[in-house]
């Protein structure tokens, strides 16, 4: 352990823990707080306003479940480069252990509201009927919290063994973690893409797809590792971890985002719409027509602009990998263009009505921009276009504040690196060459 | 050099195992290694393979003469099975190609050190994979002597390939594939060759070798561009793995037809193909370092975290079997549901099953540390794995296309004996170009080897800078 005492830096959170909670978790929860306010005193509905509210959720969720994605691979793969910044993956991921907190607002909207469209099928909707054995409430409530306990459990047994190996680097709890590490690879993959079918691919009932578990989880990978960044260099600016975490951890970083987090996202993304795009089957275009029109449209371009195309290009080279003053900008632009993909996956709604009105596409367009829903008498592009609200904000704003604020309170007694673990000689030594 | 010891599959996280067994020094690593090419007599047993081989071969060529005699009307395609056995043969080979490109690229970029001991002939595999696959789109449209209408070679009838079609897209995944997968592994094999330059015994050989090695005198300035390239090709190639077979799925997958148009297919066919290569590089590494005495290389660790490759990916294969199931149930539609049932329940059943329980039970034995270190097993497992491979991709063109909307020209597929042989033929092809390079090029990086020996890294212990790197 010659190279874990060389350094002299200072490898704890301290007040910064307590600090982060009065400055950071409680104005986001108060901004939550305004956002619910809003809805009270506004014309917002409570299905708009939950709307933003999952797809923030989704934001904050993506990031903890990549985080314990990130856990299970280093111990699955018997890492040695990641030693020094897996304990910020574990404490992110160990928010899972009450993120279910979070989640009670969609659960009283799904009972509540018309958020999610299945929990009241009319009678003669035999499509909707037929899945009624899956999606109905209490089975779906069941699985929710099936799911928030396989994670915190996983989470808390990760975050749990390490902090204990910090005490006495017994190697036997690495050879644990990475017996564990297998099955909870597997029981991670199906709850987490169940997940994602039952909250987000769910709110548009009728529609499938085989790929969208496989979609959110390069979505999470790319959350998570640039909040993983982000928050290495922040605890480095705070004076912390100083000389443990160098520019070869961070170029490592910097490939995983670019490999699993940009150029794996937008190989299933392209796949995904590609093939609905080239099969144009009514039933599954659906989903994609809505993002292609109005205010959506320049949200899908943003995706690809933002999402692929400029990431791709900043990071391809090893040097913006390496400056750590470049690469926190960089990632605080892919946390942004994340939540864009998230409110993308969530929000729009698909104009049934509208759709069975017309006959051609460009009569879609022309109806979607200028028509008036006869029924209401309100305009298409009122109810269907893109209409952020300041609630959206509080909500996204709010949930990553609560997040990120309340992180550090699973590690504020524990080293900010895993310093009993066997392979951090190898992490600290680390080069790319 | 002293205590290295003789097993390596140890679990100790504190220490990373050795790759290189029993005392080897780089002398020693370049003696073995060559000695599978230099003795004067193969082993017995590559004669015997290589004349089984030879005659499979000539089947494969007879059959492709008779084929091209009568047309393809000697094959079981037919309404409403237009795609038999040559697609299927044909993806099976592109999936089976896939193992050399990953060990080389990805698990270079994910700094696997044990890769170099498998990677020259897994690469090589890749190759010879890809020359069966493509033979098989070639001999399968019929009037072959107009083959070249598949590229879009400019002419006066201004007459063009379609380029909507995944099937032209094939074309350009396979033929770059081919090309980088070829690249990168002689890129790879040059400072071997000119070891085996140096040791030529007869002038032809060192003409020959001299030629392919490409003047390389192992200076320092020729291993920094060496390391270079090697670095770039395996950027360039690591999109490669994934795309070639995304594009192959998507001959399935942009079709209407219940069972192939289903979003998954792109990762599902990329994790199949990476479960199949890996087992065909067992099914051939486990023989190879067994009759040329490589176990010093390709150590019993090297043949574990193969195994444990092979459960991840027949894992992922799994997941997308399981969530192909139940989408099609989710979706509602009755053509899916009925595409998934039949698939498990209909007249196919038994190929069904039989691909479930090569591909998805089978790797299950990989749970257990016994098994990962048995030879027996793993070597069953891994040809099983490989039949499993192959009737997925039955199950996949058959079954889909025998029922489909239209309940009038439903069909039941059965190949005929030129189909068989042909298949069979296909694995003369594969074995005979295998054993060829066994016998005449470097089989084991031994330049690639030496790097990840005690010797080779910065302030490495015992003889260190012993020997030059090529010697």
């Amino acid at each position: 352990m010659t190279t874990t005492e060389r350094c002299n830096e200072n490898r704890q959170l301290g007040d910064l823990a307590a600090r982060a909670v009065v400055f950071i978790a409680l104005p986001g929860a108060l901004l939550v707080a305004l956002g619910i306010l809003m809805t009270f005193k506004s014309d917002l509905t409570w299905e708009r306003f939950l709307r933003g509210y999952v797809a923030a959720f989704c934001f904050v969720l993506t990031i903890c479940l990549g985080g314990l994605f990130f856990t299970i691979l280093q111990h699955l793969s018997r890492a040695g480069w990641s030693v020094a910044v897996r304990r910020v993956a574990e404490a992110l991921a160990a928010n899972l252990r009450w993120i279910w907190i979070l989640f009670i607002p969609i659960a009283i909207g799904m009972y509540k509201t018309h958020l999610y469209e299945w929990t009241h099928v009319p009678p003669d909707d035999e499509l909707l009927g037929n899945k009624e054995i899956f999606l109905n409430p209490t089975f779906w409530m069941i699985r929710a919290a099936f799911y928030f306990a396989v994670w915190g459990g996983l989470a808390h047994f990760f975050l749990r063994n390490s902090i204990a190996q910090d005490a006495d680097g017994d190697p036997k709890t690495t050879l644990r973690m990475a017996r564990v590490a297998a099955p909870a690879m597997i029981v991670y993959a199906l709850t987490q893409s169940f997940a994602v079918i039952d909250w987000v691919m769910s709110l548009e009932p009728k529609w499938f797809s085989t790929m969208f578990g496989v979609y959110f989880f390069a979505a999470s990978c790319f959350g998570f590792l640039a909040t993983l960044i982000l928050v290495c260099y922040l605890l480095q600016r705070s004076g912390r971890v100083t000389e443990s975490i160098t520019a070869e951890h961070y170029q490592d970083m910097g490939k995983f985002l670019f490999a699993f987090g940009v150029v794996f996202w937008a190989y299933i993304a392209y796949s995904q719409y590609m093939l609905i795009w080239y099969a144009d089957i009514p039933e599954e275009t659906t989903w994609f027509i809505v993002r292609q029109l109005g205010g959506w449209r320049g949200l899908s371009i943003l995706l690809i602009l933002g999402h692929f195309v400029g990431p791709f290009l900043l990071l391809l080279s090893r040097h913006p990998k390496r400056w750590t003053n470049v690469l926190p900008a960089i990632c605080v632009w892919m946390l942004f263009i994340h939540f864009i993909d998230m409110y993308w996956l969530v929000l729009p709604e698909y104009p049934a009505e509208l759709v069975a009105s017309v006959s051609t596409y460009p009569q879609l367009i022309e109806a979607f921009e200028n028509g008036i829903d006869p029924a209401t008498g309100i305009p298409w592009l009122a109810r269907y276009d893109m209409h952020p609200h300041l609630a959206d904000a509080c909500c996204l704003l709010g949930l990553a504040g609560i997040v990120l604020g309340l992180t550090g309170l699973s590690v504020r007694n524990a080293s900010l690196i895993p310093i009993g673990d066997p392979r951090l000689p190898e992490s600290l030594a680390f080069e790319n060459f | 050099m002293t205590t290295l010891p003789i097993d390596n599959t140890f679990d100790d996280p504190a220490q990373r195992a050795p790759l290189v067994l029993n005392h080897h020094d780089f002398g020693t690593v370049t003696e073995k290694i060559c000695s599978v090419n230099e003795a004067r007599r193969a082993p017995r047993a590559w004669y015997v393979a290589f004349v089984i081989s030879l005659g499979f071969l000539g089947i494969f060529g007879a059959m492709i003469m008779y084929l091209f005699a009568t047309g393809v009307g000697v094959w079981g395609n037919q309404n409403p099975v237009m795609w038999g056995f040559p697609i299927i043969n044909f993806v099976f080979w592109v999936g089976i190609g896939h193992a050399g490109t990953l060990i080389s690229a990805i698990l270079f970029l994910f700094r696997q050190r044990w890769r170099t001991g498998i990677n020259r002939f897994a690469e090589a595999m890749t190759i010879f994979a890809v020359i069966c696959a493509g033979t098989f789109p070639g001999i399968h449209i019929g009037r072959v002597w107009v083959f070249y209408w598949m590229f879009p070679i400019p002419n006066q009838m201004e007459m063009w390939p379609q380029f909507r079609s995944p099937l032209v897209w094939d074309v350009f995944a396979i033929g770059t594939y081919f090309t980088v997968s070829l690249l990168f592994w002689y890129t790879g094999m040059v400072p071997d060759l000119a070891t085996f330059r140096d040791r030529a015994r007869t002038k032809i050989q060192a003409i020959i070798y001299g030629i392919l090695a490409l003047g390389w005198r192992g200076s320092v300035r020729h291993w920094h561009r060496y390391e270079r390239a090697y670095l770039l090709l395996a950027a360039l190639a690591t999109p490669l793995v994934l795309s070639v077979h995304s594009v192959v799925s998507f001959d399935f997958a942009v079709a209407q037809l219940p069972g192939w148009h289903t979003t998954i297919f792109p990762p599902y066919f990329v994790a199949g193909a990476i479960f199949s290569g890996f087992a065909m590089v067992m099914t051939l590494a486990i023989p190879a370092r067994q009759l040329w005495g490589l176990k010093d290389f390709i150590t019993l660790r090297h043949l574990e975290n193969m195994t444990k490759i092979i459960l991840v990916t027949g894992s992922m294969v799994g997941y997308a079997y399981s969530m192909e199931f139940f989408i099609a149930w989710y979706s509602g539609s009755m053509y899916e549901s009925f595409a998934m049932l039949n698939r498990a329940f209909g007249q196919y059943a038994w190929a069904y099953w039989i691909m479930v329980t090569c591909n998805v039970l089978v790797p299950q034995v990989f749970w257990f540390r016994a098994a990962r270190q048995s030879i027996p097993i793993m070597f069953t497992a891994c040809l099983l794995v490989n039949l499993g491979m192959w009737f997925e991709r039955f199950v996949i063109v058959v079954t889909s296309l025998a029922q489909d909307y239209l309940p009038s020209s439903w069909a039941y597929f059965t190949p005929t004996w030129v189909d068989l042989l042909t298949l069979a033929g296909s694995f003369g092809l594969f074995m005979t170009l295998f054993l060829l390079f066994c016998r005449y090029l470097p089989i084991i990086a031994i330049a690639e080897i030496k790097h990840t020996m005690p010797e080779a890294l910065p302030h490495g212990h015992g003889a260190a800078h012993r020997q030059e790197p090529t010697a």
